[in-house]
């Protein structure tokens, strides 16, 4: 095959060949919707999950198991904004919290109503102990559980909207956005702690049937594959490249016509939504729900989980919550009273040393497998090209245009 | 023939400097104006007040027959005006053909995003601005790993392809190789040929090969308007350049 010369064509190629050249030239390698590796590694993680309760017998390790799914949503959520659209939130267990609050205290009222508390009272007994004498008029719509399912994805969501449109739309994003989101969980954790009539207070929510089964284990399986397939056809449809757009370069995309705050509303009341899913399904799985998961260390936590697998991966938060949370259940009891110093210092070490986390260390490693060169290399090799091809250049015809020329 | 801009009485002050001086200024269809001035002139500040990134304390911007004052940058996009920055301004983690990609001239909005794909005739007018800037071979590259003159050029490819009405090239030269130079004024000068163009420059070589009007901006204030060579022989603008003069 002839040599092939990049815009102007040579004279002496025929129409055929030339036509057979510039198909070859036109590849565009695009990345498969799932990759293989990604499609048997989910595979895997699921029917070694999934079974746990057939072959092992620890039932500590299945609860376990069903928090961490649930953590690891959290986390996806997290890696959707902060991954895909530069929006960090130091708040997103906000969504979270609401979301579990919302499920924890359907299931309670309707545990209350089969199980009278020690003076005969068919409420939640924390309301009892906090001087109400039935249950609030406002709470009545909760016993309906699909209700307080419904309550739990729309109310976060709709939480997602109104953040947005404060903030998005008046232009403040980056550190002042993480800082705002910050002092949302901070409020959210003070309301839950002041109206504890409501809210358990302290003590949380506790003590009403929770649903920890190989069954709802499934459940739980099925949505994380179901927003991980989301998660990934939004961020590989145009939406998605619009949004890396604006993460890389909010500027230029506003010039080049992109309302930007609407995207980032839209990608933060997604994120908020799987974390409110999140949330529904810790409540119903655990049992237990307190002002904690509502709070900022857990927000942070779920920062630093996404940070360790990496960011920008989808599949990273979920590598990174079992490899931490799962060394947390380990290591512990060993070292209970370090544990904290050593989280924080992973992820000093993870933003230092690993700026990727582990999938994205993982993916860089292999293109420079794949390339031989590093990035430094291939800018002065491009250099050269470029240089070279300066030469060689002759003019052609006008620019490509929809409209026909003038 | 009618003015595709018209820019009329624009002041701008920026903390208490006033940058453009109820500045009047016109741009027909199919012209490729370029803009001089030495630093400070105003050149770039002009060109933030067209594309709506400052908004002006007096005067008015009209476009394309509608009052553009005061609009936010994605109306003015969307009304038909692209801009070229000083600086390539790419999205770097991007492929190249996803650069040119998301600046296809297209539907804006979230939801029409959401579920829109990539047809056949805009995956062939992709494949035909990166042949047109030379790039067709990197397109899979992210935009990061290019030279700064391939930067340069994807940028202008990605004007290209958001179909403008007006394009604005801010200093598209700068930092480049005296080759790189070269090619970017011939692809300016083949891009004129289908679009109007406004273009500020330093480079009076890259003026001489691609010039046909040109307005010399001082102080914020128009300072001549006319064809090239009547503007290099004017005297006031070579005292203006060689720093002699005091207005």
């Amino acid at each position: 095959m002839p040599e092939l010369v990049v815009g102007d064509h040579k004279a002496t190629e025929t129409p055929a060949l030339r036509s057979a050249g510039r198909a070859e030239r036109r590849r565009y390698r695009a990345p498969p919707f799932v990759p293989l590796w990604a499609l048997i590694g989910i595979a895997a993680a699921v029917a070694l999950i999934g079974t746990y309760p057939y072959y092992g017998s620890n039932a500590y390790v299945l609860s376990l198991l069903g928090k961490f799914l649930c953590f690891a949503i959290f986390a996806l959520s997290i890696d959707l904004i902060w991954g895909f659209a530069g929006i960090l939130s130091l708040g997103q267990a906000v969504y979270f919290g609401i979301g579990a609050y919302f499920v924890a205290l359907s299931l309670k009222i309707n545990y209350a109503l089969t199980h009278p508390t020690r003076y005969g009272g068919k409420f939640p007994d924390f309301m009892e102990w906090n001087g109400l004498t039935e249950l609030p008029h406002f709470m009545t719509p909760l016993i309906s559980t699909p209700f307080a399912v419904f309550c739990a994805l729309s109310v976060p969501t709709l939480l997602g909207l109104l953040f947005g449109v404060i903030t998005f739309k008046r232009h403040i994003y980056g550190v002042y956005c993480a800082v705002i989101t910050l002092a949302e969980s901070l409020i959210l954790q003070e309301i839950i702690i002041e109206y504890q009539a409501y809210t358990g207070g302290f003590n949380g929510i506790t003590d009403y049937s929770n649903f920890a089964g190989p069954g709802f284990l499934w459940f739980i399986l099925a949505v994380v594959v179901v927003f991980l397939l989301i998660a990934r056809a939004l961020t590989h449809s145009r939406v998605g490249t619009v949004l890396k757009s604006i993460r890389d370069n909010d500027v230029r995309a506003e010039f080049m016509g992109y309302n930007v705050a609407n995207y980032r509303i839209f990608v933060f009341c997604v994120s908020a939504f799987m974390a409110a899913a999140a949330g529904a399904l810790y409540a119903a799985w655990v049992g237990i729900v307190s002002f904690l998961d509502a709070g900022p260390v857990f927000s942070i936590e779920g920062v630093i989980w996404t940070a360790v697998g990496g960011r920008g991966t989808l599949i990273g938060p979920f590598i990174g919550t079992f490899l931490v949370k799962g060394a947390e259940f380990f290591l512990s009891g060993a070292l209970a009273s370090w544990w904290q110093i050593i989280v924080g210092g992973l992820f000093i070490f993870v933003v230092l040393v690993l700026r990727d986390g582990i999938v994205g260390s993982i993916g860089n490693w292999i293109r420079k497998r794949k390339r031989g060169t590093t990035l430094h290399q291939l800018i002065e090799e491009s250099d050269q090209k470029a240089h070279d091809r300066q030469l060689e250049w002759r003019p052609g015809g006008p620019p490509p245009t929809d409209e026909p020329v003038r | 023939m009618a003015n595709l801009l018209e820019v009329k009485g624009l002041t701008t002050r920026v903390s208490g400097f006033t940058i453009l001086n109820n500045l009047d200024f016109s741009i027909e269809e199919n012209e490729l104006r370029v803009l001089l001035g030495p630093n400070g002139a105003g050149k770039t500040t002009l060109i933030c007040m067209i594309t709506g990134q400052f908004k002006p304390v007096s005067g008015s911007i009209h476009f394309a027959g509608r009052d553009i004052t005061g609009w936010a940058p994605d109306d003015i996009f969307q009304a038909g005006i692209s801009r070229k920055f000083q600086v390539p301004n790419l999205y770097e983690t991007l492929s190249v053909f996803d650069n040119v990609m998301v600046s296809l001239k297209g539907r804006r909005r979230v939801f029409s995003t959401l579920f829109q794909r990539l047809g056949a005739a805009e995956r062939d007018r992709i494949w035909d601005i990166l042949e047109f800037v030379e790039l067709a071979e990197k397109a899979s590259e992210p935009a990061d790993t290019l030279s700064h003159g391939e930067r340069q050029w994807l940028e202008l490819g990605m004007l290209i392809a958001s179909s403008p009405k007006l394009l604005l090239l801010d200093e598209p030269t700068t930092g480049m190789t005296e080759d790189g130079k070269r090619k970017t004024a011939e692809l300016i000068r083949r891009i004129a040929k289908t679009h109007t163009v406004l273009l500020v420059e330093h480079d009076m070589h890259i003026v001489r090969q691609i010039g046909q009007r040109i307005t010399v901006l001082h102080q914020g204030q128009t300072l001549v308007d006319g064809p090239m060579n009547e503007v290099m022989n004017n005297e006031t603008v070579r005292r203006v350049y060689l720093g002699k003069g005091k207005f």
